[in-house]
């Protein structure tokens, strides 16, 4: 009998495939269905972090440590933004495919990576604008660690959507939680060293701020742009266990759990 | 080869405790006619229904089978309010692999008698409309067998008698899988009938023995 059953890995592949590009028409069709489009995706939270930080810049200071005022609020911007706009959206993605679950080929993380992957496109094309928005402003500009720079970004997208995963599955097994979550992150956005450095406050209370990973995906992108920024204080094995570990456990919890997500 | 449940347990969480609606339930499924299934309002039609098609999973047990079936067709499985009926086509092709998207777009686009509106957003479509779409979108997927969920009950005489027509002409390759509580739909469609009671199923291969005891 179990002949009959095997299916080839290859044809498995296709299947995947084809149901994550339906996915990803279906989410576009979806999510950007007015006169804006799917424009509107990334000119909302380019408009957000490019006013947040030029605002800054007329409050005086010409830089922090050594980086320009508003290059170092852009590069807090894009960190914490990344994680608060992507977390909910994509742990939505369990709840908001559910009657797709009928066809037994849709499984629950499918959706969970397709919303991930349409997040994390709309964020690259905000970095890109940025990128012009700063040469055209010819505000100076060094990245003195591309690379590092790099694995910080998508180690911070593996983070995000792992974390995704976590809130999608409790979620779903207890409503409430999202609202609970929602009020924890909020503050996030104040204690995550965008608008100030972790520099700038006395050694001896770092610990209230360092436990927090975009904290450590923050100052590190600072220090990866300028090095005279320097790291004191943020470490990058902090970042990658952090992620390690949320990223395996959430894995762990989708294996064990995603037959009940089909039925909740 | 029939559709074999082996050991199968299914139960639902509730504040009472687990609410179980199969236990070690052993039973070959015959698959060579069009098959009705009957039982009272919450004896588990639609849980067994969605476990053949494997939208739902047993929590212990299995279900061995080399068919082929389609999904749990019933009113608006998968259709998307927000985008057209070819959108929606479209989506359903995909993710069941059907190799040429155009002229499967307009079988279905044929078969529904949609015309125009097939470039509408489906929440503009009327109950009957959606409910043609989706069986038309079904339909012209070849599958071993279709499991139908009363979704053909809000159509109107006319198109029962066209879908009525399409399943007897797949019927001689497919079979039919049937949830519904009209009897005459059941009678127009199905030629055998199991009946679900308290956690057991029975085979009927007379339908109409099959009805006369679920009457009772």
């Amino acid at each position: 009998m179990s002949d009959v059953l095997k299916i080839s890995l290859r044809s498995q592949l296709k299947v995947w495939n084809s149901v994550c590009f339906a996915l990803f028409l279906r989410e576009l069709r979806s999510q950007f269905d007015d006169k804006l489009g799917l424009t509107w995706g990334f000119v909302e939270p380019f408009i957000f972090i490019f006013g947040m930080s030029y605002a800054r810049t007329f409050m005086g200071g010409d830089d922090v440590h050594g980086i320009p005022v508003f290059m170092f609020m852009l590069i807090g911007m894009v960190g914490v933004q990344t994680f608060l706009q992507a977390f909910p959206k994509v742990a939505n993605a369990f709840s908001k495919n559910k009657p797709l679950y009928a066809f037994r080929q849709v499984q629950p993380i499918a959706g969970l990576l397709v919303s991930g992957f349409v997040e994390y496109t709309i964020k690259v094309i905000v970095v890109l604008l940025s990128v012009v928005t700063v040469y055209l402003l010819e505000i100076p500009v060094k990245i003195h660690d591309p690379l590092l720079l790099l694995i910080l970004f998508h180690l911070l997208w593996i983070m995000t959507l792992s974390m995704s995963c976590l809130l999608g599955i409790a979620a779903s097994y207890v409503q409430e939680i999202k609202k609970v979550v929602a009020l924890f992150t909020r503050p996030l956005f104040f204690i995550s060293c965008i608008f100030f450095s972790l520099q700038d406050i006395p050694k001896e209370y770092w610990h209230w701020l360092t436990w927090n990973p975009l904290v450590h995906f923050i100052e590190l992108a600072r220090y990866a742009c300028y090095e005279s920024y320097g790291d004191a204080g943020v470490s990058i094995s902090y970042v990658i266990e952090f992620t390690v570990a949320v990223f395996f456990f959430a894995i762990a919890c989708y294996h064990l759990t995603w037959k009940g997500l089909l039925s909740r | 080869m029939t559709i074999r449940l082996i050991n199968l347990t299914k139960s639902y969480p509730s504040k009472l405790g687990p609410q179980y609606i199969f236990k070690d339930l052993n039973f070959d499924f015959p698959t060579d006619d069009n098959v009705a299934i009957l039982g009272k309002n919450g004896a588990g039609k639609s849980t067994l229904f969605r476990m053949l098609a494997k939208s739902e999973y047993p929590d212990k047990g299995q279900i061995y089978t080399n068919k082929t079936m389609s999904w749990p067709v019933a009113l608006a499985t998968g259709i998307h309010p927000q985008m057209t009926g070819r959108e929606n086509a479209r989506f359903i092709a995909r993710i069941n692999d059907v190799k040429d998207l155009a002229a499967y777009e307009s079988a279905v686009q044929d078969f529904a008698e949609i015309g125009q509106r097939f470039d509408l957003p489906v929440k503009t479509y009327s109950s009957g409309m959606r409910a043609r779409l989706v069986f038309a979108c079904c339909i012209n997927i070849n599958f071993d067998i279709y499991l139908i969920d009363e979704a053909t009950s809000v159509g109107d005489p006319k198109f029962r008698r066209k879908a009525r027509e399409a399943l007897e002409v797949k019927a001689k390759e497919a079979g039919l899988i049937m949830v519904s509580h009209e009897m005459d739909q059941i009678r127009e469609f199905c030629t055998s009938a199991i009946l679900i009671e308290e956690g057991q199923l029975n085979y009927y291969s007379d339908l109409e023995e099959g009805i006369a005891v679920y009457m009772e």
